[in-house]
């Protein structure tokens, strides 16, 4: 089986399993109608102060649902006992890696586009111009936290506290992708264009290639037992 | 502006007191790490001595209970002491029978 | 070897101690508060010794899975969140009395801050896993993505607080480079990096002991 048709078949049997039972789906969409719900009483009555918090607080959503969607997403070998057939997968394991990515990926996008849509409903937000932009930083920064997260999953599989130490590991490298992502998203919202956050683009783009890069150069390693 | 040695006292002394500790924690595993290779050293040597004795000779009472009780505490402290250890040895990789079951 | 080091750790520490006490003038504006800088500057950059150091033996371990970088690479990751959760607490009580706050979020206090809690990620994993030689290779992986991080939250921290904001107007550790100032920092901050290489020595054999113990 070449490389790039088992990576697939790992990101296709990820989003079967999902589709089927669509556990993770759903907590992460109940999940989300409570960050909304918790937003609205807290914030809802002062239009200018939700103006203000909106950048941070819809990246907030997006990244407390990637914690649940990465923290699970190698629970299904875990439960099922087929941790050790990933060990003993044969040729070149970051296959296995690209796969899980395009997989948490995909389903990290589709929260978000829920998210984001009951955000702007709610919220009545004015996306307008600022959309094209807008999914361009929200592409990049998805990538970029799957990207590690889905390597920290893997390390923290099978380790004793795992659920307390899969965001600890986290989130502390994530901080350049979260300041970028948040403060695009608030100079996009103001209604500049996407040249004006260039830089943070750019480095949206560097860290994302130097995640895919490094963790698929050292997914091997992790998963040697 | 005022000297503030209240805060310079505090900041030294939170620096020398964290490296202090740190050194006497680095002292203290380096003594129990001592006091466990030589009790096992000291048991083993005992343990081949009591084997060359037995097949040579007949001993005396005296030094046969003596040595009962020093046998029987080295192995319980060692037991003890070793619970506390890792659970594998260093490198290389134990073989896939050895190695314990997953952990959820 | 490592009795020598640590002999000469504490002597430099002493003479440090001299220095920053005895020789380094006071300080015109701030006053004598300012003598903590003789401890904050060297903890910190001590500690910048030690990651580079930990980043370093994490890749050897990788490449070569030789065990002794892997114990170089625990014993400076120790050391170096010990100094630069020291540092930050000695940098924190200098602000307190210069700046009026025990913290600001500024660029360089974020970025520290956010080595600090991903260096010590790095221990608390190495704590969680029983398995010698997982714990090595997860945490030569988990030291290598940090490293490559650095630089990546060091812009975006620094971009962060600088465009379309005013700089900050407080920078700690800023100098203006009279040698009665330099010569005891300098002084400190060489008798910190001694310290740290007797901690990492005298870590490093109790590693190894331990280890071989426990085979």
């Amino acid at each position: 089986m070449s490389y790039a048709r088992r990576a697939l078949t790992v990101a296709w049997k990820d989003l079967a399993v999902e589709r089927r039972s669509k556990e993770t789906l759903n907590a992460l969409v109940f999940f989300s109608l409570l960050l909304l719900f918790v937003f609205q009483f807290t914030l809802g009555g002062d239009r200018e102060r939700l103006a203000a918090v909106l950048p941070g607080v819809l990246w907030l959503g997006f990244v407390l649902s990637a914690l649940l969607a990465l923290g699970r997403t190698f629970l299904v070998e875990r439960e099922h006992d087929c941790w050790e057939g990933l060990l003993l997968a044969p040729g070149d394991k970051s296959a296995i890696y690209l796969g899980k990515l395009a997989g948490n990926l995909a389903l990290m996008l589709v929260v978000e586009a829920l998210v984001l849509g009951l955000f702007v409903v709610f919220f009545d937000i004015d996306l307008g111009r600022a959309l094209p932009g807008l999914l361009v930083v929200v592409l990049l920064g998805t990538l970029g936290l799957a990207a590690v997260g889905t390597l920290f999953a893997a390390m923290t599989a099978n380790v004793r506290a795992r659920e307390l130490l899969f965001p600890v590991l986290l989130l502390p490298v994530q901080v350049p992708v979260l300041l970028a992502t948040v403060k695009a998203t608030e100079a996009l919202l103001l209604g500049e264009p996407l040249g004006a956050v260039a830089h943070w683009v750019k480095l949206l783009l560097a860290a994302d290639v130097v995640y895919v890069v490094v963790s698929v150069l050292t997914f091997d390693v992790v998963l040697e037992g | 502006m005022p000297d503030n040695w209240g805060f310079v006292a505090a900041a030294y002394g939170l620096t020398a007191a964290v490296l202090l500790i740190y050194w006497r924690r680095l002292a203290k595993k380096e003594r129990e790490l001592e006091r466990l290779t030589a009790g096992r050293s000291r048991s083993a040597e005992r343990s081949r001595d009591r084997l060359t004795a037995e097949q040579s000779r007949e001993r005396l009472p005296a030094e046969q209970s003596r040595e009962r009780l020093t046998a029987e505490r080295g192995p319980e402290r060692l037991t003890a002491e070793r619970s506390r250890e890792p659970s594998r040895t260093g490198h290389p990789r134990p073989d896939p029978d050895s190695r314990p079951p997953l952990q959820q | 070897m490592v009795k020598t080091l640590g002999w000469v750790a504490a002597a430099a520490l002493a003479a440090g101690l001299v220095m920053a006490f005895g020789v380094a003038p006071r300080e015109v504006t701030q006053g004598n508060v300012q003598r903590i800088m003789y401890v904050h500057v060297p903890l910190i950059l001590a500690s910048y010794v030690a990651f580079v150091v930990l980043a370093l033996a994490s890749l050897v371990y990788l490449i070569r899975r030789d065990a002794g970088a892997d114990r170089l690479a625990h014993a400076s990751g120790e050391v170096g969140v010990m100094f630069v959760g020291l540092g930050i607490a000695t940098g924190s009580i200098w602000g307190k009395p210069t700046w009026g706050a025990w913290w600001t979020w500024d660029a360089r206090l974020t970025s520290v801050a956010i080595l600090f809690v991903m260096y010590l990620g790095y221990l608390l994993l190495r704590g969680t896993i029983d398995d010698p030689e997982r714990a090595a290779r997860y945490c030569a992986v988990l030291g290598i993505v940090a490293a490559l991080d650095i630089p990546l939250v060091h812009f975006s921290v620094y971009w962060w607080r600088t465009l379309h904001q005013p700089p900050s107007l407080m920078k700690p550790g800023g100098f203006t480079g009279s040698a009665s100032i330099l010569w005891p920092l300098l002084i400190n901050l060489l008798a910190f990096v001694v310290l740290y290489a007797y901690f990492v020595a005298r870590r490093v054999r109790l590693l190894r002991a331990e280890a071989e113990a426990a085979a």
